[in-house]
């Protein structure tokens, strides 16, 4: 197993008797891409709170580069960068004076400021007062902000939230790029599975609380494979004789329904009722969409 | 400590093109404008008669309600939008982060002080008040009314972290400073009205005539311990509050 930067136990948090988070095993390994999923109010942003340590666990113990939050916040702070739900500035700054605040707090260099202007597409406008920005140029800023300390983890809870599809595009390529040019993890938030399906290699995905599935996003396609559909002459003989070599179907609407085969299974299959003297006229794979896979997982809290 | 530093310096730059640098100087101005349409008897002690006049509306009012503005201008870029987040998610220490915004705010304040002691000046060099200026008691009125300010400030500040409104601190303390104005006359309630001390610190003892009226003939000293002791209950409430404070 590749080293985990964060690792969660048993993460709690209660407001007024009611869990907000319950019972969370986040495990996010180095260099990835995790998409942390859920719909809006499942606890995304609680937990990011308390993996920032701006909020404390009920119960349970967060652990960051291996090292306890708790114990050791300022080392670990130090190199994690994140936007938190809006990003923030002061309107009156420029983009560099707002970046200069942050720095001095960071004891960064100053050639830092200009290299991550550059990293998010902001060099041109950074004399201007951030006023003047439009939503994805301030989310360019916040995210520069986040880069500024030189992270080894990257922090974004909903990074695209608001922003146009050419805004949604830039940020998810500039997240994309970072743990292949800058060795960073990231752990982006989202309400929207078809947003990070993209980038993100591991998806946790969080419903009322609790975490329902935390798995690779390859293995949550394999949930997407529904099956086969076969459609040939004298259907119920063909059944009969499918089963009698042991595979498990049954039929719908005229056709024979199967479970999932790999390919090599299913020309078997075939060779076998056309030996059979049967016509195969048609055999279709049922794929559900990632997205019918993400609303049944938050609807039940899990795959039927 | 470092942390602290740290904090300080990008506060200090926050202040950069802010409208608080026009907000220090409303006192000092109205002061100018009072002071020069005022009438000062020149016979005995004329500089403190007009630290006295002035003293009227800068340690009475302007003092405790600008220690107010202070706290809420600077909280109040990161009440908006998430900045408190933004903030914290540095490796800062929440004490660092309090401290550090205290002091802006009791900085800003003697900032006030010294343009105040210049309007003084300049309005005693108009009316051509005779000499020597008495530098100990004028010195003394306005360290003493800057301290006096110390515990206000911690208050507001605490206030202003608690309440994301920029309004809600600013109304309690002009809640509190308006009876300033009967309090001070009171020589039993002004002694222990933390709002009322700047002025009652400010103002000179013996400098008005018949030796001064309601609280205003108590030493400096049993001044301070209204000063010392509310100073203690605020900070530590504001301090406490911010530490445990969920972001």
């Amino acid at each position: 197993m590749s080293e985990l930067v964060i690792q969660t136990r048993n993460l709690n948090k209660k407001y007024r008797g009611r869990y907000a988070v319950r019972n969370l095993d986040l495990e996010i390994a180095k260099g990835e891409i995790y998409g942390f999923l859920g719909p809006n109010g499942a606890g995304k942003t609680t937990t990011i709170r308390m993996l920032l340590g701006l909020i404390r666990p009920t119960v349970g113990s967060i652990q960051i580069f291996g090292k306890d939050l708790r114990k050791d916040k300022m080392n670990i702070l130090r190199k994690v960068g994140s936007l938190v739900e809006y990003p923030s500035n002061y309107g009156h700054l420029t983009a560099v004076q707002n970046l200069e605040a942050i720095r001095r707090i960071l004891d960064a260099p100053k050639a830092r400021i200009h290299e991550v202007l550059e990293i998010v597409s902001l060099t041109k406008d950074a004399k201007r007062p951030v006023k003047g920005y439009s939503l994805g140029m301030k989310q360019r800023l916040g995210i520069a902000a986040a880069l500024l300390g030189n992270p080894e983890l990257l922090i974004l809870d909903e990074p695209t939230n608001g922003l146009d599809p050419a805004g949604i595009h830039e940020i998810r390529e500039l997240i994309r790029s970072m743990p292949k040019q800058h060795g960073i993890t990231v752990l982006v938030s989202s309400h929207l599975l078809s947003e990070v399906e993209q980038m993100a290699g591991t998806v946790g995905i969080i419903r009322e609380g609790e975490m329902v599935f935390q798995d690779t996003i390859d293995n949550l396609k394999q949930q997407a494979s529904g099956g086969f559909r076969l459609v040939v002459s004298e259907p119920q003989e063909a059944l009969v004789h499918l089963i009698g070599q042991g595979y498990t179907g049954r039929m719908e609407d005229g056709a024979i329904k199967l479970d999932q085969l790999s390919d090599p299974e299913v020309a078997l299959l075939v060779k076998r009722l056309v030996d059979n003297n049967h016509a195969v006229y048609r055999v279709e794979e049922k794929r559900r969409s990632l997205e019918d896979i993400f609303m049944q997982v938050i609807e039940q809290g899990g795959f039927s | 400590m470092l942390s602290y530093f740290r904090v300080l310096s990008a506060e200090r730059l926050k202040m950069s093109r802010s409208l608080i640098v026009l907000l220090i100087l409303v006192s000092p101005l109205v002061s100018i404008l009072v002071g020069l349409l005022s009438d000062v008897d020149s016979r005995q002690q004329p500089w403190l008669l007009l630290l006295g006049a002035l003293s009227m509306l800068h340690a009475l009012l302007f003092m405790p309600i600008m220690s107010g503005i202070f706290a809420a201008f600077i909280c109040r870029y990161e009440h908006q939008g998430g900045g408190w987040k933004q903030l914290l998610v540095l490796p800062v220490t929440r004490s660092g982060v309090f401290l550090a915004k205290y002091t802006v705010i009791i900085a800003l304040l003697l900032i006030m002080q010294v343009l105040f002691l210049g309007a003084l000046l300049l309005v005693g060099a108009v009316k051509g008040l005779p000499g020597p200026i008495p530098w100990t008691e004028i010195g003394r009125s306005l360290l003493g009314g800057w301290v006096a300010c110390l515990p206000l400030a911690a208050l507001q500040l605490a206030a202003s972290l608690m309440w994301s409104s920029f309004a809600a601190p600013l109304a309690l303390n002009v809640m509190f400073t308006i009876p300033n104005m009967l309090v001070v006359n009171s020589a039993t309630y002004g002694p222990y009205y933390p709002w009322a001390q700047p002025f009652l610190a400010t103002l000179p003892a013996g400098t008005m005539e018949g030796g001064g009226f309601g609280a205003l003939n108590l030493p400096f000293e049993s001044l301070m311990i209204t000063v010392v002791g509310s100073f203690v209950v605020f900070f530590l409430i504001g301090w406490i509050y911010f530490r445990m404070k969920e972001v």
